[in-house]
């Protein structure tokens, strides 16, 4: 920046030198001569083109780059979805597919039969009731020691459902 | 093996591309050369925000609002035309209408509250000092519409010729003349009548 002394040696009325106005900006004394010889510079004189905002320059950058951020990942959270014609047809020809195929498969009579599915069914839940048996089953069981409780049968006459022996592994 | 050197020395165009240049690196998704920009830029904008508004907090926080508008806006700049004309816009709009609300505001808080100031020996001589000169600014310029007082800032204070003025406002060079003519008529009776030490010094042309 220029001294005191160029400037007051070079201001002259309605001065458009840059410099001239850089230093009238920063220097009340030559402000003052400026204002006596070119009443016009008064105004002129505020502020500045390195004016610096409140905080500083890093300080400002920094906010303004955090509501950047800010406000782009709200937009990427507020994206609605558009329907364009291109996919309303598309989702019209697949709803129009499925109801012409719904329709030709109950037009052509094939009807599965139960007969068909039951096998499948029964093998199924014998397959899963022979996984669950996990301990062999007694069919005949002799012992002086145990206490053995019968209850009535429906068909076959006495049932025995429990078998108490203290000679028995405790697992069985 | 000069040219290698010459090759790995960054120019000054490879090291700061210009105004155009990062708005096209901007579109492409790099957000760290909007950063580049706004660092580029903060001066001029909050400079001219501080002058048409006169508070440092709210023409701090204009400028960040601007900046804003520029990242949203980005995409709708026409290379054709200079990058600080675009932005000067869009900070004087931001700006009027801030002022604009602001005025409506204290008209609507403060209309029977303002001070008006007269000196009380006219003749005294005047020692102009920059906080001096800031404060008379803000009253006297109280008066002007803000698109007047705009246009006030940008040729008087900003050096701004009135043709850069109307591109920048999207009006005819002859209007900006007649606001800067009404502008400066508007302030010298106000320095009279509340400054006239001052406005013994600032003649109106």
């Amino acid at each position: 920046m220029i001294s005191c002394r160029e400037f007051r040696d070079q201001f002259q009325p309605q001065s458009q030198d840059a410099n001239l106005l850089e230093h009238v900006r920063t220097c009340d004394a030559c402000l003052d001569f400026a204002a006596h010889v070119d009443p016009d510079i008064m105004f002129r004189a505020i502020g500045g083109s390195e004016m610096v905002p409140p905080g500083g320059v890093d300080a400002f950058v920094d906010d303004v780059m955090r509501q950047v951020r800010v406000r782009s990942a709200a937009n990427v959270v507020n994206i609605q979805p558009r329907w364009s014609w291109r996919r309303m047809s598309a989702a019209a020809a697949i709803v129009a597919g499925v109801t012409v195929g719904t329709t030709m498969y109950v037009m052509t009579g094939f009807n599965p039969s139960h007969d068909v599915l039951k096998p499948v069914a029964t093998a199924h839940v014998a397959m899963v009731q022979k996984n669950l048996t996990t301990k062999p089953v007694v069919e005949t069981y002799e012992s002086e020691n145990a206490t053995i409780v019968e209850v009535p049968g429906e068909s076959t006459g006495a049932q025995i459902v429990m078998i108490v022996d203290d000679s028995l592994p405790s697992d069985l | 093996m000069a040219a290698v050197l010459r090759l790995m020395i960054p120019t000054k165009e490879s090291v700061e591309p210009d105004d155009r240049q990062l708005v096209e690196t901007i579109r492409g998704g790099d957000a760290d050369a909007f950063e580049v920009l706004v660092r580029r830029k903060t001066s001029k904008v909050y400079a001219l925000c501080y002058r048409i508004i006169g508070n440092a907090e709210d023409a701090k926080d204009i400028s960040q609002l601007v900046f804003l508008k520029l990242w949203e806006n980005l995409e709708k700049y026409d290379k054709q035309y200079a990058f600080d004309t675009w932005l000067y816009r869009m900070v004087t709009n931001v700006a009027i209408d801030f002022m604009r609300n602001r005025q409506s505001r204290e008209n609507a808080v403060n209309s029977n509250l303002r001070l008006v100031r007269t000196s009380s020996d006219p003749e005294q001589g005047v020692v102009v000092q920059h906080k001096e000169v800031e404060a008379v600014f803000e009253e006297v310029s109280a008066t002007l519409s803000p698109k007047q007082k705009t246009i006030f800032v940008m040729n008087q204070m900003d050096d701004m010729p009135s043709a850069e003025i109307a591109r920048v406002l999207g009006c005819r060079e002859s209007t900006v003349r007649n606001h800067l003519f009404n502008a400066r008529k508007a302030m010298q009776q106000q320095l009279e009548k509340r400054f006239p030490e001052y406005a013994r010094l600032w003649r109106q042309r």
